[in-house]
């Protein structure tokens, strides 16, 4: 009986570590629902620290292109979500055209793009430390020149 | 010790609390640290253009001047490297322009340019540390003949920005350093165009919204 305690208090607290580990960095959400017949509808949802993660299975072929020139957006992007971070729940650029209205801001601690049009809704919100995370991975994975 | 007795329950669920709620006390601390950065003392470049089309479209724009000043040496693409334009004289047309602002700068307050013509008016003026550019496009009205106002455009730069933005070299225009120049502003207008299908405005404050 003990024992079976011992093991429910430690799968217990490990899972609980795992959880918070997993989620230290928040969600990614990615919404995407195409408004006509036999249209696309895309839900995910997923533990941000797990992008990079995954990131080290991508075959080295696909992500050459995107490396190849993170020397020049990658200190940009860089600095941008290091000083974004600074501006939560903040509207950046709000862009409406009739029908269409597209939104750039933070909300709290994610970047957020809102696309709301008569043929589609896109809705991608980002945890800025992943970003950080993200370009550290592709660096790491760029080819020696 | 009995693993079950009440002090190492109350232990054990304590640690499990902290554990769980640390990275979210870490998380509200880092909001607050935010909120408390975004405050009056930042300023704010505000874009707002209207387009008066049947469509109406509206774009909105809010950058932190802090920001701006942060991102722009990042970018080194074409003319702009570490926060600086490379101007390019083919496009000035034989005019120079550092020598032509450095005459309105030290030159006492007024009009510098003034054109009347039947389709613009133009003024160039210095006024109260500020530098006012006035540009007034006319058309004949269809209906009698006589001009109308087309377009209105009002840019009102402070003249420390001025100073700033050529205070990199003779073929550079410094823009980290004109943004410098522009936070220690007030709530300034500093850019207004009117026409018939669209509006214009750029302006400063303290405020993280346009509305």
């Amino acid at each position: 009986m003990m024992i079976l305690a011992k093991l429910a208090v430690g799968t217990a607290t490990t899972l609980a570590l795992a959880t918070v580990y997993t989620f230290r960095e928040g969600t990614v959400r990615v919404d995407v629902d195409e408004h006509h017949d036999g249209g696309t509808h895309v839900h995910v949802w997923a533990p941000a620290a797990v992008v990079p993660m995954a990131l080290h299975f991508v075959p080295d072929r696909n992500l050459q292109q995107v490396c190849q020139h993170s020397e020049e957006w990658a200190p940009l992007a860089r600095i941008a979500a290091h000083e974004l971070s600074r501006y939560p729940n903040t509207t950046f650029v709000e862009v409406e055209d009739g029908e269409q209205h597209v939104k750039v801001s933070t909300v709290g601690s994610k970047i957020q793009v809102d696309v709301d049009g008569p043929d589609e809704n896109i809705h991608v919100a980002v945890p800025l430390v992943m970003i950080d995370d993200v370009i550290s991975q592709l660096q790491a994975r760029q080819p020696a020149a | 010790m009995s693993f079950c007795s009440q002090p190492f329950r109350a232990a054990a669920v304590a640690l499990a609390a902290a554990a769980v709620l640390a990275p979210i006390s870490l998380l509200a601390q880092g909001n607050t640290t935010s909120s408390s950065l975004s405050s009056s003392s930042e300023r704010w470049l505000h874009v707002r253009v209207v387009n008066t089309d049947d469509k109406n479209e509206t774009v909105k724009v809010n950058v932190p001047l802090e920001f701006a000043e942060k991102v722009l040496p990042a970018i080194n693409k074409n003319e702009l490297h570490d926060g600086k334009l490379r101007i390019n004289h083919s496009d000035m047309n034989g005019v120079d322009i550092k020598t032509l602002l450095d005459a309105i700068r030290t030159s006492k307050d007024g009009e510098f340019v003034t054109v009347q013509c039947p389709d613009a008016n133009v003024r160039v003026a210095k006024q109260s540390g500020f530098m006012l550019v006035h540009v007034t496009e006319k058309a004949t009205s269809s209906k009698n003949g006589k001009p109308v106002e087309k377009s209105r455009v009002e840019v009102k730069v402070p003249m420390k920005v001025v100073d700033a933005l050529f205070s990199a070299g003779k073929d550079e225009l410094d823009l980290v350093a004109a943004l410098k120049a522009l936070s220690v502003n007030g709530d300034t207008e500093l850019v207004s165009v009117k026409s018939d299908d669209a509006t214009v405005h750029v302006w400063l404050d303290s405020k993280n919204i346009s509305d």
